[in-house]
């Protein structure tokens, strides 16, 4: 009943490096992936003919030319949207179709997260990543006067790899305080100080403002330009762009992403756990090499662990609190009218108005937060901590509900057009919609 | 440099072979795509098909712009005028 491949979704780090370990132990691989090309965020390639933003190029060249030495089958612009309790999975895009693999792995890479504020819906404000991808795809920076904002070491890579293109950001505003904290930056592992020096140059030389200890707390639109005001705490200040790029960290990207009783599921990499590229590399070919043993034995795979996962993780540890500023004070404090659902439009007013500590239920049902097309990527861990007294409180992992499939819309028409070549009944997707 | 042409409504986009939508409506100075349900615009929020906030209509179906890549005379509307087509 079962087709003899393993699923493999996401085309980066994590994905390639496990279809690598697999194939070399004999199993049929299927990836898929969304974008066009191999590479994922880290890696996204340029378009053909556009120079590339190299960032660890021999690291990717290497993996990817020993991948494609192997019989790995690869399905680009292909969509995973979950897999059913049965175990079958339904592919849209270029590969339409439902099958039943023998084993899952989910290597779906990192989100952003983005604090809400006055203003972060309006066109021209993008997450930092996003013009990230724009600029490794196209080689060129993004046009016009760019504010770069949030917190997070994003924002100096991003504001270097602007700059080295001849468009450095108008200014790089930073929450934190990271150059406060000499002591704690010096025991980052040597790359990760080798690779700030260099953005810090390149940022430094071109005499880009980096104005840290400072929010961006709104965005108005003035005709074509947004109007950024900017607080210390003390002193408010605006500055004025064409583009203002959000970023206040990584989170791991595993929403609508669901586990299956009926075959092995692991989750590797940045979606398992957001430690960046050396640790998604090492995860990946740990995990794929876990998957060949447990298909052999009959077992279930264990995650993956490695002294190397555990630097990245001290050193992940080191960075947040390197970059650790109020941001539960900020979110607080936003104006009552704030958009917290960037899908329905729903408000901080809209979330107070559900009482004290509203449930799940109340929050999905009533106050419809996660309900919307995102299912709550963007809105469930701020949701979590303002209805939270507690700045310290841990975000549940699942805040708006436990994960169920599809991982994004689906339109009926590609449902109708992925047969079921299994004989089995095709599955229910049980929709975000209650 | 190879490449096309896609329909942004009646206005001629050009594109480069292997881009999305989203940037190639982008370069030509298009940010806005038109309103989305709540009456916000539709434009690039995350670039990644997270978000769901760059939904448009091409060629009749609700898809991301960030995540559809651009094919010679493609037609792309704001997502709900592509809707009331149907």
């Amino acid at each position: 009943m079962f087709n003899p491949e393993i699923l493999i979704v996401g085309a980066g780090l994590a994905g390639v490096a496990a279809a690598t370990e697999l194939a070399r132990a004999g199993h049929p691989v299927l990836i898929v992936d969304r974008a066009a090309r191999a590479g994922g965020a880290i890696h996204r390639q340029p378009l053909p003919g556009q120079a590339g933003v190299a960032t660890a190029a021999a690291r990717w060249n290497r993996l990817i030319a020993e991948a494609e030495a192997l019989p790995i089958r690869w399905a680009f612009e292909t969509r995973f949207n979950g897999v059913d309790h049965q175990g079958t999975a339904l592919l849209t895009g270029a590969e339409n179709r439902m099958l039943r693999p023998k084993a899952l792995i989910l290597t779906t890479g990192a989100r952003e997260a983005v604090r809400p504020r006055p203003g972060w819906t309006l066109p021209g404000v993008t997450t930092a990543g996003a013009a990230q991808i724009q600029l490794k795809t196209m080689g060129a920076a993004p046009q016009g006067r760019v504010v770069l904002a949030g917190s997070g070491p994003l924002l100096i890579a991003l504001g270097a790899q602007m700059t080295r293109l001849k468009n450095p950001p108008v200014a790089i505003v930073e929450a934190g305080r990271p150059f406060a904290h000499p002591l704690t930056s010096l025991r980052l592992p040597l790359g990760y100080l080798r690779e700030a020096a260099g953005y810090m140059a390149t940022l430094l030389a071109a005499r880009v403002p980096i104005l840290t200890g400072t929010r961006l707390a709104a965005i108005r639109a003035e005709g074509e330009t947004l109007v950024s005001t900017l607080t210390d705490g003390n002193t408010s200040r605006e500055i004025v762009a064409d583009m203002v790029c959000l970023h206040d960290g990584i989170r791991r990207n595993d929403i609508g992403l669901t586990d299956c009783p009926a075959l092995s599921v692991l989750r590797l990499g940045d979606c398992a756990e957001a430690l960046g590229a050396r640790a998604a590399l090492e995860a990946g070919r740990a995990g794929g090499r876990a998957m060949a043993q447990a298909l052999a034995t009959g077992t279930t795979p264990t995650a993956p662990n490695s002294p190397l996962l555990d630097r990245e993780r001290a050193a992940q540890a080191r960075l947040a609190r390197i970059y650790a500023h109020d941001d539960f004070a900020a979110l607080h404090s936003l104006p009552s009218d704030t958009v917290i659902c960037r899908c329905e439009g729903r408000t901080l007013d809209d979330l107070r108005a559900l009482g004290p500590a509203p449930r799940t239920r109340e929050l999905r049902l009533l106050g419809r937060f996660g309900m919307g097309p995102c299912q709550g990527r963007f809105c469930g861990e701020w949701v979590a901590r303002a209805i939270s007294d507690t700045p310290q409180a841990p975000v549940p992992a699942h805040p708006l509900g436990e994960p169920r499939w599809p991982a994004a819309p689906i339109a009926v028409a590609d449902l109708h057009a992925a047969a079921p070549d299994t004989g089995a009944a095709p599955p229910h997707p049980h929709g975000v919609h209650e | 440099m190879s490449g096309g042409t896609i329909f942004w409504g009646s206005r001629a986009v050009p594109f480069l072979t292997g881009e999305s939508v989203a940037s190639a409506l982008g370069r030509a100075g298009v940010r806005s795509f038109g309103l989305g349900p709540t009456g916000t615009a539709r434009a690039v929020f995350c670039g990644i098909g997270q978000c769901q906030n760059c939904l448009v209509s091409i060629e009749g179906r609700s898809a991301e712009a960030c995540l559809t890549i651009c094919r010679d005379g493609l037609h792309v509307l704001p997502e709900a005028e592509g809707l009331s087509d149907v």
